[in-house]
């Protein structure tokens, strides 16, 4: 019996999403697996909070209808934390409601609350794949979706509660849906297109400056439309650039119910806080930053100490390929306006060496993508607290030209190696992709529950991260491994801690969950209390001095590492 | 030896690829692993017990193992003089602890005169070239046997309290062992967070409720008096503050000023008391702002 060929058909289909959805899945399942041993940050227990409260309206409003709608009903529900947009905040509230309230399927409220982080990041390599697949190829795409997955940043802030990776996952899935727009040409993509977008907006203010990308692709793809329609004396605007700009703020104010009773009042409000959003303390190469101007070299640094250098490697080979097939279009254009050619460009007759048209201008999209993703972080103005975080919309981008950069070296290899049947190119291909993958996995694999801890082994690892200077963590999460390592096992019965860092409501919700001993006390100063932590950062060495005085020793009874390197000390009332 | 031709190692170039994956995780293995055991902590540990001096200063390095080195040495050997040093002039000799082959630029310019190895732990002496010979620590003199403290006319009492400490922003822990102002304001000592972070072992002094005199008895002088003093980090990092005057003086006649403004960190000074070379006797300082508002400040000086 012959078995049916697992072989895929050249053109990308439903098979593809298969794929995708497959690899989503594993990494949602990993994430899953880790997320007990990662405590909360600061911000989490705010949007846990945001979350139940968004929710509850909404089911509330399903079960008493108007009385809902009054604006004191939806004012006292979506305060809180009302500078963020409500999207994930209302399926992490839904979430917890459901899985763990309803139907017990995770044990841990906080697992539910986070799990449509976590989906969103399955979201961000299903796309991720996609568009590589389309892009250049399915060995592309695979590539793409999980180096983007084997970035350590990228895993630890998928496993949070919070919006940084969704807004990664709505930016790729918005600028994909707009790149399959342009091809499709029909209102259904471009509908599609404004409420992705619309989810974007509701999800985080990156979306503000999607249409930096969107719109001037859209334009350059469908210049010569809108030349002819403009010589006919007619005005030709795409169409999904209209549907962003109608359907996408129709779909945020559908979602933000906040928006409903002052809608100007509340954009106003929260384009304000963005844009006067406060400083924290953040170190880079040994100084604390606490305000502007934010260092030029920051992104640059921290991109390339926190990026598998593999990955970065392979990002340069691709997006070098990609700039050199732009150089030659420029080129060969600049010598037809030369030339005068008579016929103009859009309708000379092509050479041998210029490069293959690409209608859909994917180069263009992907540059704008990236471009727009971490401009911000080159003015002096732009806080630079969120350590990696805030760029990450750009990092599937990176990844999408890290998968060409494998296609191109794959290609290499074979044309290198001519004589090898069948079989040996594929094994070839395999020890390729082993030796590409390996390291990403085996640093994302060990940076966890310390993803803001971990560099890569081109500055040294975690160790030559510190020996930098660069910031070790923030938010406070790390007080649950002080927990697992000596507080519970060794803290007196009863004990009261300080917590440094770490907010009363994360405790609360560690101890709820059983992460921390039920009988520990928290306290809010050093000197009241028996145990006493402090999470590494160089601005909490104040915290660490006044323990010192309050508790008359300065050797920690025990001290948190990873990689030798310090992440908690505590210390124990003499 | 033959060249090998360009458009061979084109055709291999590819291999860096798969080379640079395998090397960085090579890398990642060796430096994921523990660069000390504990029982190299302890051999390091015995071996300092043995051979340092009380006046030695004891390090650990990198800078970022310090707390590691504090919890393995414990705070008879890690002490809060030491660690909290507001120089390094004072020590003749330094024990530095270190893992990953690493130094203190501190040291730059001393003598290495020995170097044990523990396993992941390397033990380095060094020699200072030029060493002071402090006679009186004001630092360690802020108790009631050495010191009187007046807020205006009013004496200021020593107490034995509870010490007052918070969370971030707090600024430096009020000690329990104090003298205590009638109305408010206090001197005592502390552990002052520097502009840079950096842990310096103070008088804290904050002058908000007034001008503080501090009355020390029985300062052996030298040709200099020399000191540092510092604002609390978010005190002073943000340059709105009032400048902190500190002023010496000894039997009447004055030895000299010096004025703390934001943004001057930890900052040095030294003083010429070749005048009173070779005395003892009493030395006054005075603390002063012209507005208190969060002036968390601390100093240190020494007789040399």
């Amino acid at each position: 019996m012959k078995l049916p060929s697992l072989r895929l058909p050249s053109r990308v289909g439903w098979r593809d999403h298969v794929v995708g959805a497959g690899l989503a899945l594993v990494y949602v399942a990993w994430l899953l697996a880790g997320a007990r041993s990662l405590g909360f940050p600061r911000d989490e227990g705010v949007y846990f909070a945001a979350g139940s409260s968004y929710f509850r309206w909404w089911h509330a409003l399903f079960e008493r209808g108007r009385e809902m709608l009054q604006p004191g009903a939806i004012d006292a529900a979506f305060s809180v934390n009302s500078e963020h947009p409500p999207l994930m905040k209302t399926l992490f509230g839904a979430s917890e409601w459901l899985l763990h309230e309803k139907w017990h399927v995770f044990a841990d409220a906080s697992t539910a609350f986070r799990l449509p982080g976590m989906l969103t990041a399955g979201l961000a390599i299903w796309v991720t794949y996609l568009f590589g697949a389309r892009a250049w190829s399915r060995r592309a795409g695979v590539v793409a979706a999980i180096l983007f997955a084997l970035m350590p940043r990228v895993f630890f802030n998928a496993h949070l509660a919070c919006f940084d990776v969704p807004i990664t996952a709505m930016w790729t899935l918005c600028v994909y849906v707009h790149w399959r727009a342009q091809e499709k040409r029909t209102w259904g993509w471009a509908i599609a297109l404004g409420v992705t977008y619309g989810l974007c907006l509701a999800t985080k203010h990156n979306a503000w400056f999607l249409p930096a990308v969107l719109v001037p692709h859209a334009l350059f793809v469908q210049r010569h439309e809108i030349w002819r329609a403009l010589r006919a004396g007619r005005v030709s605007i795409p169409a999904s650039i209209v549907t962003m700009f109608t359907v996408g703020p129709l779909v945020l104010y559908a979602l933000w119910p906040r928006l409903w009773n002052d809608a100007i009042g509340g954009l106003q409000f929260w384009a304000k806080f963005m844009l006067n959003h406060e400083y924290y303390n953040i170190e880079f190469l040994g100084k604390n930053y606490f305000g502007p101007p934010s260092p030029k070299g920051y992104l640059p640094v921290m991109v390339l100490a926190t990026v598998p250098t593999i990955t970065i490697l392979l990002f340069l080979a691709g997006a070098i390929d990609r700039l050199g097939v732009g150089v030659r279009r420029m080129r060969a254009w600049t010598l037809h306006l030369v030339h005068r050619d008579p016929h103009g460009i859009s309708n000379r007759a092509r050479s041998a060496g210029d490069p293959p048209r690409d209608p859909l201008e994917t180069d263009l999209l992907l540059a704008l993508a990236f471009c727009v993703a971490i401009g911000p972080f080159f003015l002096s103005k732009t806080p630079i607290f969120g350590g990696t975080k805030h760029w990450m919309p750009a990092y599937p981008v990176l990844a999408l030209l890290a998968g060409r950069g494998f296609d191109l070296v794959a290609s290499a290899m074979h044309r290198a190696l001519p004589s090898l049947d069948d079989a040996k190119r594929q094994l070839a291909e395999t020890v390729l992709f082993g030796c590409v993958l390996v390291a990403p996995l085996a640093e994302t694999a060990h940076s966890h529950p310390f993803g803001l801890s971990a560099y890569v082994p081109l500055v040294g690892g975690t160790a030559g991260g510190a020996d930098m200077g660069l910031n070790r963590q923030f938010w406070g999460f790390t007080t649950q491994t002080a927990a697992e390592e000596y507080l519970n096992p060794r803290a007196p019965r009863g004990a009261t801690v300080f917590v440094d860092d770490t907010t009363w409501t994360a405790w609360s919700h560690m101890q709820e969950e059983g992460r921390v001993r039920g009988d520990l006390r928290v306290v809010g100063a050093p000197a009241e209390a028996m145990l006493s932590l402090v999470q590494h950062e160089l601005h909490m060495n104040e915290v660490d001095y006044d323990i010192w005085i309050a508790d008359g020793s300065d050797a920690p009874v025990y001290v948190v590492t990873h990689d030798d390197v310090p992440i908690v000390s505590i210390y124990g009332r003499r | 030896m033959s060249a090998i031709p360009l458009s061979r190692l084109q055709r291999w170039a590819f291999a860096i690829v798969p080379a640079v994956g395998l090397v960085e995780l090579v890398a990642h293995v060796a430096q994921t692993r523990p660069a000390a055991t504990e029982a190299d902590w302890a051999a390091s540990r015995a071996w300092v017990l043995a051979n340092a001096k009380p006046e030695d200063l004891i390090a650990f390095a990198p800078k970022w193992i310090d707390p590691v080195g504090r919890m393995r040495f414990g705070d008879d050997v890690a002490t809060l003089e030491r660690e909290a040093r507001p120089d390094e002039t004072r020590f003749p000799r330094a024990i530095e602890v270190g893992i990953h082959g690493a130094h203190l630029a501190a040291f730059d310019g001393w003598h290495k005169s020995g170097s044990q190895r523990f396993g992941g732990v390397t033990v380095t002496t060094w020699e200072n070239p030029s060493a002071a010979r402090v006679l009186s620590d004001l630092v360690s003199m802020i108790d009631p046997r050495h010191a009187h403290v007046f807020r205006g006319d009013a004496e200021c009492t020593w107490t034995h309290s509870h010490p007052e400490s918070g969370g971030l922003g707090y600024g430096p822990a009020v000690p329990g062992d104090r003298f205590a102002c009638p109305g408010g304001g206090f001197a005592g000592m502390s552990v002052v967070a520097d502009l840079d972070y950096v842990p310096h072992r103070c008088i804290y002094a904050p002058p908000s409720s007034g001008p503080l005199r501090i009355r020390f008895d029985g300062v052996r002088f030298g040709h200099e008096l020399h000191g540092h003093h510092a604002i609390y980090v978010e005190a002073e990092r943000m340059k709105t503050g009032a400048p902190v005057t500190l002023s010496f003086s000894s039997g009447g006649a004055s030895i000299g000023s010096i004025v703390h403004r934001d943004g001057d960190g930890w900052k040095p000074f030294e003083l010429d008391t070749s005048q009173l070379d070779g005395q003892t006797g009493e030395l006054t300082v005075e603390v002063s702002a012209p507005n208190g508002d969060r002036r968390q400040y601390c100093f240190e000086a020494d007789t040399r």
